[in-house]
């Protein structure tokens, strides 16, 4: 089996930076996938004028979908399978195979994880640290694991091939899913009482009182009265009201 | 606001619109992060900060989980410090109201930019079931450039809306303090409606209840 040079390792990285440019309804993340994997897919024998590259393409392309920091699991093993030969139904069957697990993961480690943790860092800090020091510290928080992931992704795709799953159960990973949620939410039940007192400093009393019905009204509307109308739009609906009611 | 100003926000404006889905994902399109450096650029970066926080708090509610619609917050967090800037802090609601505004709109322009690449890819079926690496680069960098082009598209949108709620909208003075304590309330309440929802399981809301009480405590304190 013929290794693809480090730059194609490189170039597949990078693009799988914009694995999501393309996102659509029909093949979700299936283009960038194989716009993605191509670089590896060169060194196939019979090079990118070969009917190897040409069928492996063609796979590359079709639909896919999963968490955009984990796709560089599926196209170093896709890549893998590719170069070993591996029947194009073994592929498929693994495309298949990988959609729910790399979309779970991501979505808990990261969305459900990092992404609010590193945002209650954000905040506590903005409220309590000079001015940019909690962009700062969020950009840092997310960014190092972020750019950890997609590293270790991609590479242990390559090294594992059609045995992937075995890198989804790594310890590392198996711990950060484990610790990672609890840590969440210790950050935001840090955050909101300091971004409260920073973002209420100024107001007065007839003003506290109006944030903390609202508060109320909210929370009873997200959980009671329509849960699915979404903090922006409720938001949106209370200043047109605020504004009208005040006479605007 | 000068013209090299106002170029800056657009460029950053398109940097955090294009960051949120299509290029990278860092999270510069986080409003803490893209209100704090359209602060900067914009010449307060504190009022920056504090509008970046408020729409932080809307923010925590979005799991951009597979193909979820969310609000765009970077070009409304550019537009909400454009809006920000020299406003007393208690008077910050009208800024944050067009940042949530911008980023509603942003919510609809992904949806249509979706559609759009979807149709796209329809029409190229041909070539992309052929592996035809032409056909699937054209594809991937058209999707850049017309999500680069949406967020220029939704900046501008924000800048104007920020430029006539700064010197046409008719607020009283004591409206806008109502309203920026309406909008802390309910942003307050979507982050711990979130919090509380993502620690539901295991042992999250045990931590989630130790996390106030120390923060409650980290303000007792100070």
């Amino acid at each position: 089996m013929g290794r693809p040079p480090l730059i194609a390792f490189l170039r597949t990285w990078f693009r799988l930076l914009t694995v999501q440019a393309s996102w659509n309804y029909e093949r979700m993340i299936g283009v960038g996938l194989g716009y993605a994997v191509e670089p590896l897919l060169r060194a196939l024998p019979g090079g990118p004028d070969g009917e190897r590259y040409h069928a492996a393409m063609r796979r590359a392309a079709r639909y896919f979908n999963a968490h955009p920091y984990l796709t560089g699991l599926a196209a170093g093993a896709f890549a893998r399978a590719e170069h070993e030969e591996v029947p194009a139904e073994q592929i498929e069957r693994l495309r298949t195979a990988l959609l729910g697990p790399l979309g779970a993961v991501g979505d808990r480690l990261v969305w459900a994880g990092t992404l609010p943790a590193a945002s209650a860092l954000g905040l506590t800090l903005s409220a309590a640290a000079p001015t940019g020091v909690g962009a700062a510290a969020l950009l840092a928080l997310y960014n190092v694991p972020h750019v950890a992931l997609r590293v270790w992704g991609l590479s242990a795709g390559w090294r594992r091939g059609t045995g992937l799953a075995r890198a989804l159960a790594a310890p590392v990973l198996t711990v950060a899913l484990r610790v990672v949620g609890p840590l969440a939410a210790l950050g935001i039940g840090v955050a909101l009482p300091l971004v409260a007192a920073r973002l209420g400093g100024p107001l007065d009393v007839a003003a506290w009182m109006a944030a903390v019905v609202s508060f109320a009204a909210a929370w009873v509307i997200a959980r009671w009265v329509a849960p699915t109308l979404g903090g922006v739009r409720l938001a949106l609906l209370a200043a047109a009201a605020v504004l009208i009611g005040t006479g605007l | 606001m000068s013209t090299l100003t106002i170029a800056a926000l657009l460029a950053w404006g398109v940097v955090a619109g294009l960051d949120f889905v299509s290029v990278l994902q860092a999270m510069v399109a986080r409003p803490l992060v893209a209100a704090t450096v359209a602060g900067v650029i914009g010449g307060d970066p504190v009022n920056g900060v504090l509008v970046g926080m408020t729409l932080e708090l809307f923010a925590l509610e979005v799991l951009p989980v597979g193909g979820a619609r969310s609000p765009d917050y970077g070009p409304g967090a550019v537009a909400a410090a454009a809006a920000a800037r020299g406003v007393a802090p208690a008077s910050l609601g009208v800024a944050v109201a067009v940042g949530l505004l911008v980023a509603q709109v942003g919510d609809w322009s992904i949806v249509a930019m979706r559609r759009r690449n979807t149709a796209r890819v329809r029409a190229a079926a041909a070539g992309l079931d052929a592996g035809d690496l032409r056909t699937i680069s054209h594809v991937q960098v058209l999707g850049i450039l017309w999500d680069g082009a949406r967020a220029l598209a939704l900046t501008t949108l924000g800048l104007g809306a920020a430029y006539a709620a700064r010197h046409w909208l008719p607020v009283a003075p004591r409206a806008t303090v109502l309203l920026t304590a309406v909008l802390l309330g309910l942003g307050l309440a979507t982050a711990a409606h979130n919090a509380a929802r993502l620690a539901a399981r295991g042992s999250g809301v045990w931590w989630l209840a130790v996390g106030l009480v120390g923060g409650g405590l980290w303000v007792a304190l100070r």
